[in-house]
């Protein structure tokens, strides 16, 4: 009996295997699970056992039949998928209903990189007024009036008081006039230049400045984290140099120039910023004892960064934002 | 600013040292080297060579095959000239040359079959001239193998430096090499003066009398009889051009060579033109009108400091001269002017007279009053040379406030701790003496410098730190490898701005950066507009007092590229006047960060999915409740809704808080639109960000999941077409418990079977309880006494009942 079973089994187990369309599952089950079929006929079988072997095989019939009839089940329903999937057309090769995600401006997203940048060396981020007094523009940053220094910037004044900010360094003096050190922060924002608009100006542009005042603040620390921040944004093997220069509110002074090599091109020095230690005399205007405090600052353009870093040409077109322009950021 | 390594060559040797070391040391001291136009470079490659064989081509009549001689090796040149023959010695440009006049690198080439390696110049070739007749033809004594750069004697380097303002002492050649002598410690050597002076006294021809001290502090005078007008010798002519200078005649170019050579503006005046034979410094009266130099007529202020002789004006003093006593071919006698006028003063008259000359940029920067009198003899000198002149004896010099150097002290503990290095001493030291700063005293600790004339720029220890850096280097100081942060409140007050970006861009918009400065037109439109003062355009002549133009004007020049559907924001500042017209202090202006969206255009157009689908109010309605909601500002904002147009809406809706209007927005009217030649519709929506962040909206708070069902309920009503939405909502929540919790209106149509005037609203409200589930009976009396109420409010008919 037991030999007779395992035999259908296999049996059933192999014509399983070959059954793929549904009139071979039909042949099957009417094989093995119709009334005269080859497990019906077992329990035929069983019903002529002598007395003593019923409990024995009566077990193993019932839990046989069980994993014949699951097994079935089971090809029946990949049989009926798979004829499913044989039935229906679906395109999918065609295109999904239109969604957009948008941009911030190429400007905000490298005014964000950058912000991003010393947000990480543990600078506030501050912003301040457009339309700017003389006062925090120039005087107090150490720009004496009718001193040629101020020809360095074309200034749209507004009258003799008042005028767009030339740069974002009177967010700095307000800092510096609200605060006590130390005082460890960026600030962004829009500035003006009154000059004529060509591809290589506008008379407005971005800036970031930053500023660092406390008790040992040396020209040793601008200048590395001013190399960590270049190497953050123009890569690990940035060539630079330190080059000293002039600005009013800073002693000294010095411009960072960068190592620009296009491709094919002939490589050459590109200032990216500006910076140093601030000026005694600008500490001295804000209440800071200078001689006690040191700071430095620095500041950079932001529209330069992003025309270098992007090879564009022309910086009106940061400012005509023609859709072909905008979606490409 | 133009600087002749040559002409620099007089005061130091340097050699030795390459013009890329020069460049880069200069650079990184502080003159930015703005460009380096090496003369030779351009005949890189052109030398003499020696035509050793004329030959004729054998498929070209008029070309000839040549055998050149560079000195050292044989070339095949095709030449096409008609004068070229064997023996001659030409300029001949090899391989590789880049011929001046031509503008293209010289290959090898194959001409009518035959290589030619290099060519036998004409003058057009190498830019001499427009001469195309043939080659030259050198002299027979003429070295074969030279650099033609040398037979033309174009061996200069010419630096363009870009001086900052506080760099007075630099803009000259003797400026200039004091700076190479620190950086790279050689000795500087200044031009000997000697001078044959004759027995007749300056006091005898001229007089020379200061009425206005404090502009001119020092004026010194010095007369040069009997000279003989000429065109300038060769050297001279050579410095003055190769720096860019146009030669005029002897005595001009005497004045313009010193100014260039010790930074010393100078001045030479006909003696016999000035009445008196007189210099008064002074004032004259307003609206004085004085020709100056270039012909043209100037308005002098009160303030404006002139040179006159005892009749009149015959300068701008560190301007310009006059007409009226400028030397001539007929002069015979001059007066050299070398003073020293305050900088303020002398920056103000020539600012408003927009007149900036090689005088006044170095006057408003600050001269050195103490080598005026050296640069009047180094003028009387070389006209005494070259112009045959007799130079009276002494000078007349108006000096009567001595003007004393500064002493500064150097703490040596002070540039550690703003430098962050240490460097020794000496040679520090050693630097200042090479600048010319004279030690006064010194101990361990710090040092005591006198300060020359010349540097303006340094008064403080500061002053002296910033020395030590640019002449040692900034590559010197280390760069720190850690920094240490303090614990200070960290503040970011662009998150909000940031926040707003990422959510309009996830909605679909693309961020717009316009120009804040408008045309008074436009700026004016929405309010009272800040005007600045001489703009490049009128075009930009008002700051803005609203986002909408700068939108508009980029929608329109995006439809004129086809590109018509958009979904735009901007975040700008906006200003405004708040009463009169003067801005007097930060009261009188309101300066305020806006948000302005807008869509235009089709939010579908000829898709598969769907039919062409314009954009329309509510899609924007939709962006400005999300970006509310998602803030959690909606809940503190109350609407209103105004059907009337007004200057920029057809119609539109405010959001208050409080009073305030805070939002504005609605759909643009066709008038306004046609300003910007738009011809399609516009809805926008305008935020004052600073009144919006002005609601404490406190952190979002977190509620408990619900754990119980929710149910819903529907109805549709029909009711009057111009009854408001809102109104309707308004009186469901009246109507209701606590328990409803949502109202959605999900259709709303109008059609004829309605009735005429009448449209048909259909809600869905969602009920639950955050504490237990709810029963059958609550739900429908709550539902069913919003039924009654919206019926007898608003006379609506239930439908379907």
């Amino acid at each position: 009996m037991e030999q007779k079973i395992k035999d259908i089994i296999s049996a059933f187990e192999k014509d399983l295997s070959d059954v793929d369309n549904p009139q071979s599952l039909e042949d099957l089950r009417i094989k093995y699970f119709s009334r005269n079929g080859l497990l019906s006929n077992l329990f035929e079988d069983f019903k002529n056992l002598p007395k003593e072997e019923k409990p024995k095989y009566g077990q193993l019939l019932n839990i046989t039949k069980k994993e014949a009839q699951e097994k079935f089940e089971q090809l029946k329903k990949n049989l009926a998928n798979n004829l499913d999937t044989q039935k229906r057309f679906v395109d999918l090769s065609l295109p999904g209903r239109e969604q957009t995600i948008g941009s911030e401006h190429i400007i905000s997203q490298t005014i964000d990189n950058i912000s991003s940048i010393f947000k990480g060396l543990g600078f506030s981020v501050y912003v301040g007024p457009e339309l700017e007094s003389d006062e925090n523009n120039f005087e107090s940053l150490n720009f004496p009036p009718d001193h040629p220094a101020r020809d360095m910037q074309d200034t749209f004044f507004i009258n003799d008081k008042f005028l767009l900010r030339t740069h974002t360094s009177p967010v700095q003096i307000r800092l510096m006039k609200e605060k006590k050190p130390p005082i460890r922060a960026i600030m962004p924002g829009k500035v003006y230049r009154n000059e004529a608009i060509s591809a290589k100006s506008y008379c407005l542009f971005h800036q970031i400045e930053g500023l660092y005042i406390d008790t040992d603040v040396t020209f040793a620390e601008l200048k590395g984290t001013l190399v960590y921040f270049a190497k953050k944004l123009y890569g690990q093997n940035v060539k630079y140099r330190f080059r000293s220069s002039f600005f009013p509110f800073t002693e000294p002074s010095a411009e960072v120039d960068i190592w620009w090599q296009p491709k094919g091109k002939e490589g050459r020095w590109l200032e990216i910023l500006g910076c140093g230690m601030v000026d005694p005399n600008v500490l001295d205007n804000v209440g800071i004892d200078s001689e006690k405090y040191t700071g430095y600052a620095f500041g950079m353009g932001v529209e330069r960064m992003a025309l270098l870093k992007y090879g564009i040409s022309d910086i009106r077109l940061f400012f005509d934002n023609d859709y072909r322009f905008l979606q490409q950021f | 600013m133009k600087i002749s390594l040559n002409w620099i060559k007089d005061y130091i040797n340097l050699n030795d040292i390459s013009v890329d070391e020069i460049v880069e040391k200069l650079t990184t001291s502080g003159l930015e080297i703005e460009e380096v136009i090496d003369e030779a470079k351009n005949f890189e490659n052109i030398v003499i060579g020696f035509v050793k064989e004329v030959k004729k081509h054998p498929n070209a009549d008029k070309l000839s095959l040549c055998i050149v001689n560079d000195g050292q090796e044989d070339f095949h040149v095709v030449c096409g000239a008609p004068n070229v023959a064997e023996g001659q010695k030409a300029v001949f440009a090899k391989v590789g040359a880049e011929l001046p006049g031509a503008g293209f690198k010289l290959k090898k080439a194959k001409i009518r079959g035959e290589f030619s390696f290099g060519m036998l110049c004409a003058e057009d070739e190498l830019g001499l001239s427009n001469n195309h007749d043939g080659i030259i033809v050198l002299d027979e004594s003429a070295e074969v193998g030279k650099p033609f750069s040398e037979v033309l004697n174009k061996n200069d380097v010419i630096l363009d430096i870009a001086v900052t303002p506080n760099r007075a002492d630099a803009l000259s050649h003797i400026g200039v090499a004091r700076d190479l002598a620190a950086l790279f410690d050689r000795e500087l050597v200044l031009p000997e003066i000697k001078l044959q002076e004759n027995e007749k006294e300056v006091g005898e021809l001229a007089k020379v009398i200061v009425e206005n001290e404090i502009d001119c502090p020092r004026y010194v005078a010095k007369v040069v009889t009997d000279i003989e007008i000429a065109e300038s010798p060769e050297w001279l002519k050579k410095k003055l051009l190769s720096i860019d200078l146009r030669p005029i005649n002897n005595i001009v170019d005497v004045t313009n060579f010193v100014l260039h050579e010790f930074g010393q503006p100078l001045h030479a005046f006909d003696l016999d033109l000035l009445a008196d034979k007189t210099i008064v410094v002074k004032n004259v009266e307003r609206n004085t009108k004085f020709t100056t130099l270039d012909a043209k007529e100037r308005i002098l202020e009160e303030t404006d400091l002139m040179i006159c002789d005892a009749e009149k004006p015959v300068a701008i003093a560190g301007v310009m001269g006059g007409e009226n006593s400028e030397v001539t071919e007929n002069t015979k006698n001059i007066l050299i002017e070398s003073a020293f006028f305050r900088p303020s003063a002398i920056r103000k008259t020539s600012k408003r007279l927009g007149l900036s000359t090689d005088a006044s940029f170095r006057f408003e920067r600050g001269c050195n009053p103490e080598i005026t009198i050296q640069a009047a003899n180094r003028v009387a000198q070389l006209i005494s040379e070259i112009a045959k002149g007799k130079i009276a004896k002494g000078e007349l010099d108006i000096y009567p406030n001595k003007i004393e150097p500064k002493v500064v002290a150097l703490r040596f503990s002070r540039l550690n701790k703003v430098l962050g290095f240490e460097v020794a001493k000496d040679e520090v030291l050693g630097m200042f003496k090479k600048l010319q700063f004279q030690l006064v005293e010194s101990d361990e600790n710090k040092s005591s410098f006198e300060v020359p004339l010349f540097r303006h720029d340094i008064e403080r220890e500061i002053d002296l730190i910033e020395e030590v850096a640019r002449i040692f280097g900034f590559a010197r100081i280390p760069a720190v490898e850690k920094i240490s942060v303090a614990l200070e409140e960290k503040i970011d007050q662009t998150k909000f701005d940031f926040k707003l970006r990422r959510q309009l861009t996830g909605l679909g918009y693309y961020e717009i950066i316009t120009n804040s400065l408008l045309n008074e037109d436009n700026a004016g439109y929405f309010d009272n507009p800040i005007s600045v003062l001489s703009p490049q355009t009128i075009e930009m002549s008002h700051a803005r007092t609203s986002l909408i133009p700068g939108m508009l004007q980029t929608i329109s020049r995006n439809i004129r590229v086809k590109e018509k559907n958009l979904k735009l924001f901007e975040i700008g500042h906006v200003f405004k006047l708040n009463n009169g017209n003067e801005v007097n202090s930060f009261d009188d202006i309101t300066e305020n960060e806006h948000l302005l969206i807008a869509v235009t255009g089709k939010k579908f157009e000829s898709v598969w999915y769907d039919e062409d689908t314009k954009f329309d109010f509510y899609d924007l309605v939709g962006t400005v409740d999300e970006i509310l909601k998602k803030n959690s500002f909606d809940k503190y904002l109350s609407d209103n809704y105004i059907l009337d147009e007004d200057k920029v809406f057809d119609f539109h809706i405010e959001k208050k808080f409080k009073k305030e209007v805070v939002i504005v927005g609605g759909k643009v009217k066709k008038k306004l639109l046609s300003k910007y030649e738009i011809d399609q519709d516009v809805f926008l929506f305008d935020f004052n960000l600073d009144l919006l962040q002005k609601i404490n909206t406190g952190e979002p708070a977190y509620h408990d999941l619900l754990k119980f069902p929710k149910v819903v309920r529907d109805f549709a009503f029909i009711l009057d077409k111009n009854i408001l939405y809102i109104d309707v909502v308004s009186e469901i929540k009246k109507g209701s418990s606590k328990l409803l919790k949502k109202i959605k209106l999900f259709d709303i149509f109008e059609s004829e079977s309605l009735g005429a005037g009448k449209k048909s609203m259909a809600f869905q409200l969602e009920y639950y309880d955050e504490a237990r589930t709810l029963t059958e009976e609550e739900i429908e009396k709550d539902f069913w006494n919003v039924i009654e109420r919206i019926k007898s409010k608003f006379n609506a008919e239930l439908r379907g009942s």
